[in-house]
């Protein structure tokens, strides 16, 4: 990717909160002086900033929770952001309403993570796949849209009696390649997948895994990948973003961040993943405790409660991301503070 | 008796559940055979609807219509389950033989207090006193790894995390001090860094009370991290077994080759992943011959014809195959 290519996708400080509603009294609170609301918000993006080139695939990884899924649907504008822009080919679509987004759709198709329930069961695989399609081109010639409906099936590897099936006679594969031919249909630049492979067995998610690669060398399509899957991640991704409790933590190209993960949280997803092949000497940082609620943020650093590092500094202010060379980012403050990093 | 130390914990000899449903029986389970030994740790391996968990289940009598043993052993300790009565189940079932469900949302009384849902276990096996019993409760809790262990037993199942419930949930498998433990996709519902921290917790605690247990689990990489042995399973039936590095390291049969490299690996750099073809046939429909000839790469007309009997290969593997491979082949 050089610089002057113009992103097809590009986020610049992406936040989303939700806010906790429920009824006025639980959100009533009896403290000094007497009765006050309190609007409890959940911090789920903490502005998030990345861009997509075209034809790349960037994974965001992180455990449940994290914020990856929230920043695909506020992507997706399945969510509107709170706040930050969403720049999709160049045009900020974060707080664009519906009739506005229909255009934008053609360029942006989201696959979804459950292929049972992302898929309408009274809708005949055909009308499944074309229905973006006509949403799109209004008053399209029949004929055409059925010979188009056929060759986009083909491609994705099912067939033309596959067409006038419902969903509960395919199997989870077989769904997903179902979902993946309805993004497809509009022929998009950018596809948003929400753990994709996740629901599916191992054999099926490498044959998905190897489809989603060939489409994006034949189509030059751009991937925004979730996914809590490490090796699933190595193997699809050009770059990895790692998110924790909304936060960025860590971003590089693939084979950087595998190769020499920097965030202590990075290095702790990848000693935790376990693996077939016996332990080579990985780095062992094991983690104690838990996610903290995205409702109270910790004050400073997002992931120093569970940090084997972490001192005064963590807590008093919160790191941001700074480049390291060859695509890396990291925010942490043992970047600055080397001699701290002691396991 | 020298005999007798010989025998497995549990010997599971062709063990065949069926469901009979409207659109016909479905044989989730049809033949399987295993052994277990004291102390050791055996993975069942398989894709959905392998029978994996029907076998769980099976073992712990806890099979319901429209499903059902249809014949074959279920020898624990000598003891042949599968004809056991209920009350001998009961008995057996949280006191000698325990098990850990997926789920850990779900595996607990929401209604009932962590304590109180511990104390039952202690009540229903064990003589002791209620101070004794809220003794050993803290004792486990504690063990693994709850802190303010007093305290947490008055919480209920939804003031816990989904990794702290997992604990609560081997906590209270362990608390009777089982001999085998059926643990079914434990980790499966976690995020990977408190699957480790769990894995790790059921590792040292197996190795202390010096029980077996049965890990079901898709995932290979789990089971490869913590099996003395693996089974493999596909369609209801053994299709190789063997000890846990001979099977990763070179398996002979193709089905388990393909699950292997299925999972991306890191460490090698090309660019597609080797698939297995096709999906599971219909189980209620299985072809002639082998259940897996029609995605398998080595298939000839002799896997159409006839089904493949479980045989020795090398080093410690037994497969289902007739045209196994050998060390160093590549499929």
């Amino acid at each position: 990717m050089t610089a002057a290519e113009t992103p097809v996708l590009e986020v610049r400080d992406l936040q989303m909160h939700f806010p906790v509603g429920g009824g006025i009294l639980d959100r009533l609170r009896l403290g000094r002086g007497g009765v006050r609301f309190e609007n409890p918000v959940v911090h789920a993006v903490n502005g998030v900033s990345f861009r997509i080139a075209p034809g790349e695939i960037m994974a965001l990884v992180g455990e449940s929770g994290c914020g990856k899924s929230t920043v695909a649907k506020s992507i997706a504008r399945i969510y509107r952001p709170t706040g930050g822009q969403v720049l999709l080919e160049g045009e900020d679509i974060a707080q664009h309403g519906f009739a506005r987004m229909l255009p934008v759709r053609a360029k942006m198709q989201m696959i979804f993570q459950d292929p049972y329930a992302s898929l309408n069961p009274r809708q005949r695989v055909r009308d499944i796949v074309a229905e973006p399609l006509l949403e799109q081109r209004k008053g399209a010639d029949r004929a055409t849209v059925r010979d188009e409906i056929a060759a986009l099936l083909a491609r994705v590897g099912l067939n033309a009696e596959h067409a006038g099936r419902y969903p509960h006679q395919f199997s989870g594969g077989q769904r997903q390649r179902i979902g993946i031919a309805r993004a497809l249909s509009v022929r998009p630049n950018l596809i948003v997948a929400d753990e994709p492979v996740s629901a599916l067995d191992v054999s099926i998610q490498a044959q998905i895994l190897n489809l989603m690669k060939d489409l994006r060398d034949e189509f030059g399509l751009a991937y925004l990948f979730i996914s809590h899957d490490l090796s699933v991640v190595h193997h699809i991704a050009d770059s990895v973003g790692v998110m924790y409790l909304g936060f960025m933590v860590e971003k590089a190209p693939r084979d950087v961040l595998f190769a020499r993960p920097r965030h202590p949280y990075t290095r702790a997803l990848l000693s935790a993943a376990p693996s077939i092949k016996p332990r080579r000497d990985v780095e062992e940082i094991a983690l104690s405790g838990e996610v903290p609620s995205a409702l109270a943020l910790p004050s400073g650093c997002c992931f120093r409660t569970r940090c084997p590092f972490a001192w005064e500094r963590c807590a008093a202010e919160r790191p941001k991301l700074q480049a390291l060379g060859d695509g890396q980012q990291v925010a942490c403050h043992l970047i600055d503070e080397p001699e701290r990093d002691k396991a | 008796m020298a005999q007798e130390s010989e025998t497995p914990l549990l010997a599971v000899r062709d063990l065949r559940t069926w469901f009979h449903t409207f659109s016909g029986v479905v044989k989730a389970v049809n033949g399987v055979s295993f052994e277990i030994g004291e102390g050791e740790v055996m993975g069942l391996v398989g894709e959905s609807g392998g029978g994996k968990s029907v076998i769980g289940f099976s073992v712990l009598g806890l099979i319901d219509s429209p499903g059902r043993i249809e014949g074959g052993e279920i020898l624990f300790d000598g003891e042949d389950l599968a004809q056991a009565g209920e009350e001998r189940l009961r008995h057996i079932r949280g006191r000698h033989i325990s098990m850990v469900f997926q789920d850990p949302m779900t595996s607990l009384n929401p209604l009932h207090t962590v304590g109180r849902q511990m104390d039952e276990v202690l009540r229903l096996h064990t003589d002791l006193g209620a101070a004794e019993r809220r003794k050993a409760c803290i004792d486990m809790l504690e063990s693994v790894g709850i802190s303010r262990a007093a305290e947490r037993l008055k919480a209920y199942p939804h003031q816990f995390s989904g990794g702290m419930r997992q604990r609560v949930v081997i906590a209270i498998a362990l608390l009777a001090g089982p001999r085998l433990i059926i643990a079914d996709e434990p980790t499966t519902a976690l995020d990977v860094t408190i699957q480790s921290q769990i894995l790790k917790l059921m590792r040292r605690q197996i190795a202390e009370k010096g029980a077996s247990m049965i890990l079901i689990t898709h995932d290979l990489a789990v089971v490869s991290e913590m099996a003395d042995h693996i089974t493999v399973l596909y369609c209801g039936k053994v299709v190789e077994r063997g000890r846990t590095r001979d099977l990763i390291e070179s398996p002979a049969h193709p089905y388990t080759r393909g699950l292997i490299d299925s999972i991306p690996d890191p460490a090698a750099r090309h660019d597609r992943l080797r698939q297995i073809p096709g999906s599971v046939p219909d189980i209620r429909a299985l072809p002639k011959g082998c259940n897996f000839r029609e995605r398998c790469p080595r298939a000839q007309a002799l896997c159409a014809e006839t089904e493949p009997d479980l045989t020795k290969q090398h080093r410690s593997l037994w497969a289902a195959c007739h045209f196994p491979l050998v060390p160093g082949d590549v499929q």
